[in-house]
Parts: structure tokens; sequence; C-alpha cells
């Protein structure tokens, strides 16, 4: 879940951010990351998004509601179907809660839990947390910068620094020169095999601004195997009271 | 018969000398006995706790659940299989995991879920009678749950508590239930302390939307019939129908087995030595203080075989009391130790538990044939055998020079 928050909201925004840049070859992979992360930490959002998971075991589609405000705040809740309504998760510095409606219970997601698929998609709890420490967390580089498939694109490749805990051995992320906008995030781990892919479709304006609407992951042992965000709507830069990612209203 | 009453009075020419070596050698052997019967009984108590608590004799998974515990990887028809069980006599059980968060307050463990039906596990396994605090669970699905030991110390639960499971569910939702703690198991290896969270087979289904998955049918034949004998007897080709002996399933309490014969061995031959080289020197005193006598027995005409078997035979005579008397003290002794025991609570342990296998903290020694046979038979031997180069020293003496040797 978390997972999915913070990669959707760090990469949809990494477009936002990238939207008004022209095209500057002599910015820095660093730069462009500190951009989108200072501009995720300042801003906030209101997004509604579907998801939908194949998996060999089950299908299932699912809505929600999610509010981020900087960096390491967000509020997702689930809208339907209607067996898990009003199942939330909070993320508030890199703690984890969740809100079970069924049991009116808060749980608070051990450390030993974060590994764990969210609502059976292809998203762990980890992702999210440490999505948002990227430039933390990751030395990177430019590792390719030209053209690919006729489109003008930047591949900037994160390795993990020394002793920063990590899931992943190398994670590349392909971005088109033209609006900054990410094609795909690919994950590999220790042994720098590729373990999953995140690719982006479907430009799409909501308000004044155009981004990817839909992210799939493709875990690469299971191809068959998808999770696929699309976002429905999404606001930016909303007054959201620090109230909204209280434990209280958690389970409003 | 003869050269037994010859060897018997010779023994005692030296009174003390004899009674010195058969203390040892009696000693040693009445050591081997009850060693060798703590050594077994501790390895009988392993097995029976690992196998009668809750692993059983065998047990029945689909080929490849045991390679990655997949909640997909089910048993196929398990009602054929407790029904083929039950009509060989063989109690049956089965039971249904899967993994998830369990948490109480604010505090929260990873647990591994058990779907059980409780009136098969109460009469097939003693691990629903192995519980410290509350009950196990009743035979009826009512929201009730027991919990591994350590679990239970980790949630701060007592019985009574309420406690919440999230899991992922079959069908990819998040499977989430309140439970009531029922009971809080005794140490029952580190597994299930750590983690096993019991709930009613419905009670489960519910929680995991699991339809009625079952991934492991438990068989215990509870001593009427070997492991190999039940594997024989429920062998399936079906490739959902795999049967696994508790040697494949504990192979870590296998190999610990054969080590634990390994040193028993090492150790019965530290004690053999000993006794080896006591009756030798026993031995090569006696015939150096009878040279002459050895000398004139020659030149009467005694071929060196004589002389070597009158005192083998020695070795052989004195053997026989020293073991006779060392199985007397070690029989009794792991007899009183078979019905006994040795109480290990008294060194401060309650519930030991070792490479995920729970002890019994009564140490008690199991007397069967192997364990008194073996010392026993050995040790003459070895007696005997040590014996045959003093002998073979005087047999091969020649008459004239040991005459006059003073």
């Amino acid at each position: 879940m978390q997972a999915l928050i913070g990669l959707t909201i760090s990469l949809f925004l990494t477009a936002v951010s990238a939207r008004a840049e022209e095209p500057d070859s002599t910015i820095s992979p660093k730069q462009i990351l500190d951009k989108v992360d200072d501009l995720y930490r300042g801003g906030s959002s209101h997004a509604k998004m579907t998801m939908r998971v194949r998996t060999a075991h089950w299908s299932r589609e699912m809505s929600f509601e999610m509010w981020t405000k900087g960096k390491k705040k967000s509020l997702v809740r689930i809208l339907s179907p209607k067996k898990e309504k009003g199942t939330a998760t909070l993320m508030s510095d890199d703690n984890l809660w969740n809100y079970l409606p069924k049991v009116k219970k808060i749980i608070k997601i051990p450390s030993s839990m974060m590994g764990n698929s969210w609502m059976g998609s292809h998203f762990t709890n980890d992702d999210l947390v440490k999505e948002s420490r990227m430039a933390e967390d990751y030395d990177l580089e430019v590792g390719f910068q030209g053209l690919r498939d006729g489109q003008r694109v930047i591949e900037v490749t994160c390795t993990p620094k020394k002793n920063a805990a990590v899931v992943w051995g190398k994670v590349i992320v392909q971005v088109k020169v033209e609006g900054y906008q990410p094609n795909w995030v690919r994950y590999f781990d220790e042994d720098l095999e590729l373990a999953r892919t995140l690719t982006y479709a479907e430009v799409k304006k909501f308000g004044d601004r155009s981004l990817p609407a839909v992210m799939r992951v493709v875990p690469a042992d299971k191809p068959q195997e998808v999770t696929e965000v699309e976002l429905d709507e999404i606001r930016f830069d909303l007054e959201i009271k620090d109230d909204v990612f209280s434990i209280r209203n958690l389970q409003r | 018969m003869k050269s037994i009453i010859y060897a018997w009075r010779n023994i005692w020419r030296n009174g003390s000398r004899t009674w010195i070596t058969i203390a040892a050698v009696g000693i040693n052997t009445a050591l081997l006995i009850i060693s060798f019967g703590l050594m077994d009984g501790m390895a009988v108590d392993m097995v029976r706790n690992a196998t009668q608590l809750v692993v059983g004799d065998a047990q029945v998974h689909h080929q490849e659940y045991r390679a990655d515990r997949s909640f997909y990887k089910v048993v196929d028809d398990p009602r054929s299989v407790m029904q083929k069980a039950r009509s060989a006599g063989v109690h049956a059980a089965a039971r249904s995991y899967g993994f998830g968060l369990i948490s109480s307050g604010n505090k929260s463990a990873g647990a591994n879920f058990w779907g059980v039906i409780p009136e098969d596990e109460k009469s097939a396994f003693d691990l629903a009678h192995h519980v410290r605090s509350g009950n196990y669970l009743p035979d009826s699905p009512e929201g009730q749950i027991v919990l591994g030991s350590k679990l239970a110390k980790s949630l701060n639960a007592t019985v009574g508590t309420e406690l919440v499971a999230v899991v992922q569910a079959a069908d990819g939702s998040l499977g989430n239930e309140l439970y009531r703690v029922s009971g809080i198991l005794k140490s029952a290896g580190e597994d299930v302390d750590r983690s096993a969270a019991i709930l009613h087979a419905e009670d489960f289904e519910r929680l995991f939307v699991s339809g009625s998955r079952v991934h492991e049918v438990a068989l215990n034949a509870k001593g009427n019939m070997t492991a190999q004998h039940i594997a024989a007897v429920m062998a399936d080709d079906h490739p959902g129908r795999q049967v696994s002996t508790w040697r494949q399933l504990m192979p870590q309490l296998a190999g610990m087995l054969e080590m634990f014969d390994g040193g028993l061995w090492i150790f019965g031959a530290i004690f053999f030595l000993a006794a080896a080289l006591g009756v030798m020197n026993t031995m090569l005193m006696a015939t150096y203080e009878r040279i002459r006598e050895f000398g004139i027995l020659k030149a009467l005409g005694a071929t060196p075989y004589r002389i070597l078997k009158d005192v083998c035979t020695e070795a052989l005579v004195m053997a026989l009391v020293a073991v006779v008397s060392g199985l007397v003290i070690g029989l009794s002794t792991s007899l009183y130790l078979q019905s006994h025991g040795i109480d290990l609570s008294i060194f401060g342990a309650g519930d030991i538990s070792f490479t995920g296998i729970a002890f019994n903290p009564i140490w008690s020694a199991t007397v069967n044939l192997r364990v008194v046979l073996m010392p026993v038979l050995i040790m003459t031997g070895v007696c005997v055998g040590a014996s045959v180069y003093p002998a073979a020293k005087a047999a091969r003496l020649d008459p004239v020079r040991a005459m006059n040797h003073v």
C-alpha cells in the first residue's frame, strides 16, 4: 500500500515537477531528484485511484482515496470493494498503521511485516518509506542519455550507498527528456537480477498538469502477473490539516 | 571345564590385584550400560516428543508443499487420506497453514496460523494436552485461539486477551478477525513457541477465505506401527498426496540421532580401551610372576596352545565376574532411572528445547537388549582380547630359560 502511494506520488510528482522544465543537459540526476523531493516535501495532494491486481491465484479491483502532505505523511482509505470499504492506512514518518473497520482496530505494522504485500498487490509496505528517500539511500548517476526507440531519454542508475538499509541492489529510472516524465523503473535484487518493472502509460491532463495516469508493476519472475494503478483524479497543493494524518482520524 | 577351575584358582593367587581389575572392569561395564541407556533414553524421548507432540510418525502433503510452503499447494482429497489412515488404525489430523500478523493493543507480531480440527488433534496428538494455561480449542468454532508460549509473551497475551489477526486472504483481500485467547501452549519447540497461532478449521477458513484447503495430514500410530510401515501403507502416486516420514520431515533430528550414535561409540571405545589396558596389565603381571611355572608346564609337555588357552581363560573368568557384577549394578541403576529418571529441572531448567525440539525435563533411561548386551559382550571380548598378548608371551617361553628365571 505504502509502496504504492510512495511510488505513485513520487513518480507522478517527478513528472509534475519536470512539467515546466526545458530539457537541460547540465542538470544532474541528483538535482532532478532533489527538485522532486523538494516539491514532494512542500506539496500536498488528494487523489482517487483504481487498482487492478492479477496474480496466478486471484484477480481483484479496488478503488481508494489518498491524501498526502509533504514527504512523510499520507493517508489511504479504501472505497470499494464493499468488503474492505473503510480500511485505511496511515503513513506518518516511517511508521505505518492500518485501520480495520470490520474489527474496529488499529494495527501498527511491525518492521518484520514491512516486506509484505499490501492488499494482495505487487507492492510492499517497504516501498513507500524507501522510495521517499531515494536520494538519501542511493548514489545517482546518468547511465544513459540519448535516443531510445526514437525518443530522447535519460536513464538514471541508482546504486545503494554503503550501509543503506535498502532492499534493491540497483534501480534504473528512465525519464523522457521531453517533459521529464518517467517511462519505466527497473528494480534489481542484490544479485543484480531484474526483480520487477514499473511502467508508466497514458499521459493525461489533470487540471493544468500532464502526467501518466497508469502505472503497472510486473514481477520479473511472474511475467503473467500484474498490478495496475490508474489515477482517476488528482489535485495538488490543497490545504490539508495535519490532523488528517493522525491516528484519531484514521479510525474516523 | 577343568581349565575354568584352574583359571578360577589362578586368578585368586593374587586376590587384591584381581579384585581391583574386576572392580575397574565391572564399574566400566556398569557405567556403559547406564550411559548407553540414558543416551538411548534421551534419543527415544526426543523422537517421542517430536513425533507424538505434533509432527506425527509421518505426514501427507502436496509433493511441492514442503519446499516453499505455498498456500496454494494443497493435499488432494484429504478426506480419503484420513479414511485410509484410520482404516489402518493410524490416527490422523488435517491441518491448514497460513502466515499473517497478529496484534494485541500496540503489540504485534508475525504468526503462522494453523487451522485444525480440535477433536482430531486431541485424539491424535499430545500438543492439544500440552497447554500451560487455559484450554485447548473447543470442538466448535467460537472465535478462540491458542498461542505458542513465546508468541503469547511477545504479544503480552494471557487467557481471555482479545487479538486481531490480519492476513493476506486467498482471494487477495485483507482478511481480519478478532479472536479471544483460549489457551497458551507449553514449550513445544522453537517453531511452535515463536509463531503458532492455532484456530479451529472453520475460523481459519473464514479468516483466509481458504475454502477447505488442507496443507497437511499428520499421521500418528502411537507406537503401533513404524514410520516406514505407515509410509508403505499410505504410499500414493498422486502428486497431491506425498507421504514423508518423521526422518524426512525432521532431518536435523534424524541427523542428531546418528551423531548421538557415533558419539556413543567413541565414548564406549574410551571405556573399552581403559578396561583393556587394565586387564592387560593384570595379566602381564600374572604371567610374569609365573614364568618358572610356565617353564615347568612346557617342560612337562604343555603345548603353547594349552598355555595360551589357560591364560585367556583366566582373563575370561575374571571378565565374566566383572561383567556380571557390572551388569547387575548397571541394569538395576538403569531400571531405576527408567522408572524415576533424573529431574533436570533441579538445575533450573523448566522447558528445555534444543534445535527446535522440546525436551522432557525428566531424563529417563531406556532399557533394551541393545543397550545392555552391547557393553556386556564387547567388554568380555575386549578383556579376553587384551589377554592374548600376555598369553602369547607366556606360550612362547623357552622352557629351560623360563625354569631358570628368577
